[in-house]
């Protein structure tokens, strides 16, 4: 789309910023506002008659994808998301071809623009998607995901262990996550004028106005709630709802000054905000070119979440699907997107891998967290499709919309 | 068809089916059809299939289902209602701050521009070549706490010392006049420039002064383009989006960030379409209004203007 390269040209033009990972467009796009969502908007317009539940128990034990011509495999991938180096191996070593395609902006906008496909059982033109834990589990409840035939999948043996059962698929059925990330705080202390520990420091009086968080209340709910002393992974809706309604009250007051999805970066980039809830890979980018920028896992804990590899009902080539699944869970192609990527890397032997390049890189806390580190983590509630909407619906109000 | 081989036909035949009453009475019908598909495919369907969906209940999960559930109007009316008038009033400011705007600049490109005069329209449409989004993205950039501008009003005190300019209403506001300005120049323009300077001349030869003939002529001269620039500022504005959220906070969302995050994000589709349902009806009231006032002749010459 030409309107989507000149926005990222423009993008990079008035920010100073270098383009890299997924960080631009999504910062446009999470907010629903990339050029790209004004046709996930048309699609969510259209009709919603006949949108019963497509829920049908898949069975997950007997999964059989044998050896077959893939042809031309493709993949709906968040933007910047990958080396495309990588990709030629893959289509070597299997006679195939590889679509990669960077329209997954948003979660909620992606899952607009193809759900009317996926009510009627279609297939959606695509073999392998990205959608964050919590949007692969609504796929999986409602059986739009095909489940994977794990003989084909090797490599999956490398999974770190602390991302092997997650609450959306305890067996990794139906899913493997491509990279992860930590939500947590992102700050410049030069404007804070001292070190941050807690999520509760957003709301200090004196950073008034100039704090944001994200509008999507699973991460700012999730660390308010961690503020609060409560494991967000295994809250409760009230608990999840006194948090967002926390969030309402630091709002009305003022203190908050944006909501915002990932175009929080160039606020903070430009010095309007001073603290602000943050995914890790932005952060990494953006200390590149700001180094009084840090991320901060708070001492009461950030939220881990992964964006998951899953095969949409009515792929052309499942089979294809496993194939590179197998291949980036090999931890050399995987330390090749972890090193562009700056994200959380689910494949273990990658950080040995990456020392041996890159030792800096390798130390990076963010990329590959420690012990230490993981034990801070903590995963997304995990409620009823019904409370995930009342919260979600809550959140919208908090935010004004 | 083809209109040449009817006609050769023989004039009158008992039979025929296509008589020459028969055919001129079709015509017409004939000429307006590609017109009133249009309409009906475009138009109406989607209004009626906005309508139906807007009455049902349920949830995105599990379904919805058709409960004819009028209720959700005054519901959504009575939850929403405060960003239903903050759009009036953004969408309202912004075409006044247009017209303050635009009107110097059309009188100025209609009549002093000479030989320039299409240079100027060709900035004036310029900024459209690049996207809605880049252009308010820039604004974001331009109106940042720590820049030149906020500074500036700073020092002069229009702008409180721990204050802002972007994530504000003025922020919004602007880049709604920003964002709309072409669409109130361009028919201004186009209705100044037709008009006939003679009678300015005359007045003045009258003994006008400047101000009386520029009130007695020119104005009511300009009166469709103004009413068309007013309308082509205003509706649009109204359902805007994106000013509010790039330069906006949640204390500035409009109607049109409403209905985008309850189809996208709540994905209460009936919520949505009755909001949208509403804002078109406030709209057309607001039209019809306004044309009763104006009355319908000057409408439809703002139409053309």
């Amino acid at each position: 789309m030409p309107d989507e390269s000149l926005d990222h040209f423009f993008d990079r033009l008035v920010s100073g910023e270098p383009i890299s990972r997924r960080s631009v467009l999504r910062r446009m796009a999470a907010s629903g506002i990339a050029v790209g969502s004004a046709s996930a908007f048309l699609a969510a317009c259209g009709g919603v008659e006949g949108s019963g539940s497509g829920k049908e128990e898949v069975d997950t034990s007997n999964v059989n994808h044998p050896k077959a011509p893939i042809g031309t495999l493709v993949f709906s991938n968040w933007p910047l998301y990958i080396d495309e180096k990588v990709i030629p191996g893959w289509e070597k070593a299997n006679d195939a071809k590889m679509r990669y395609l960077e329209d997954y902006n948003d979660n909620e906008e992606f899952y607009a623009k193809v759900r009317q496909e996926l009510e009627q059982g279609q297939g959606i033109g695509r073999d392998l998607v990205a959608p964050t834990d919590w949007m692969a589990g609504r796929w999986i409840d409602q059986g739009y995901a095909i489940p994977i035939d794990k003989k084909n999948v090797p490599n999956a043996k490398n999974l770190l262990p602390s991302l092997q059962n997650p609450p959306f698929d305890k067996n990794r059925d139906f899913t493997l996550p491509w990279q992860s990330g930590i939500t947590g705080i992102g700050y410049d202390p030069k404007k804070t004028g001292r070190k941050l520990n807690s999520i509760n420091d957003l709301f200090d009086p004196e950073f008034k106005g100039r704090i944001s968080m994200f509008s999507e209340w699973r991460d700012s709910a999730g660390l308010v709630m961690l503020g609060q002393g409560v494991d967000p992974s295994k809250a409760t809706k009230a608990q999840c709802s006194a948090a967002i309604e926390k969030i309402n009250e630091e709002n009305e007051k003022g203190q908050i000054r944006r909501f915002t999805g990932n175009d929080y970066t160039k606020d903070l980039a430009a010095g309007n905000l001073w603290a602000c809830v943050a995914w890790s890979g932005d952060l990494v980018q953006l200390e590149a070119d700001n180094p009084s920028l840090e991320f901060l896992v708070p001492d009461d804990g950030g939220m881990s979440w992964s964006d998951n590899m899953l095969i949409p009902q009515e792929a052309k080539t499942p089979y294809g699907a496993e194939t590179f699944m197998n291949y980036v869970y090999d931890p050399v192609a995987a330390g090749v997107i972890a090193e562009y990527v700056n994200y959380f890397c689910p494949v273990a032997g990658v950080q040995e891998l990456v020392a041996k390049k890159n030792p800096e890189l390798a130390k990076n806390q963010l990329i590959f967290p420690d012990k230490a580190t993981l034990d801070k983590l903590y995963a997304y509630p995990s409620l009823s499709a019904a409370d995930e909407r009342e919260l979600t619906a809550q959140m919208q109000k908090v935010t004004g919309a | 068809m083809s209109l040449g081989g009817e006609a050769a036909a023989p004039r009158g035949q008992a039979g025929g089916w296509l008589t020459l009453r028969r055919r001129k009475s079709l015509l017409p019908l004939a000429l307006v059809l590609p017109g009133l598909l249009w309409l009906i495919i475009f138009y109406a369907v989607p209004i009626l299939s906005q309508l139906w969906i807007s009455l049902q209940t349920g949830n995105p999960d599990d379904g919805f289902a058709q409960t004819w559930n009028w209720a959700i109007y005054a519901d959504s009316i009575s939850e929403y209602s405060e960003q239903m008038l903050r759009s009036l009033q953004y969408a309202g400011t912004a075409t006044i701050a247009c017209f303050i705007i635009g009107f110097p600049l059309a009188y100025f490109i209609a009549f002093k521009a000479g030989r320039w005069r299409n240079l100027f329209l060709l900035l004036v449409v310029l900024p459209f070549f690049t996207s809605l989004i880049v252009r308010t993205v820039a604004w974001q950039t331009i109106l940042t706490d720590d820049s030149w501008i906020t500074n500036a009003l700073k020092t002069i005190g229009l702008v409180p010392e721990d204050g802002r300019l972007l994530a504000t209403s003025f922020a919004v506001i602007a880049g709604i006049t920003y964002n709309f300005l072409p669409f109130m120049v361009l028919p201004l323009y186009a209705s100044l420039e037709r008009m006939d300077r003679t009678l300015v001349e005359a007045a003045t030869d009258l003994y006008a002064s400047r101000w009386t003939a520029f009130r007695r002529i020119t104005l009511p001269l300009a009166g469709p383009g103004i009413f068309a620039g007013v309308l082509l500022t205003f509706i649009p504005a109204i359902g805007d989006y994106i000013n509010a959220q790039l330069l906006g906070t949640s204390q500035q969302y409009m109607i049109g960030n409403v209905i985008q995050s309850q189809y996208l994000v709540v994905r209460e589709y009936p919520t949505a379409a009755a909001l949208s349902f509403i804002m078109m009806l406030v709209v057309l009231v607001i039209i019809a209004v306004a044309a009763r006032f104006i009355g319908t002749k000057r409408l439809s010459e703002a139409a053309v203007a």
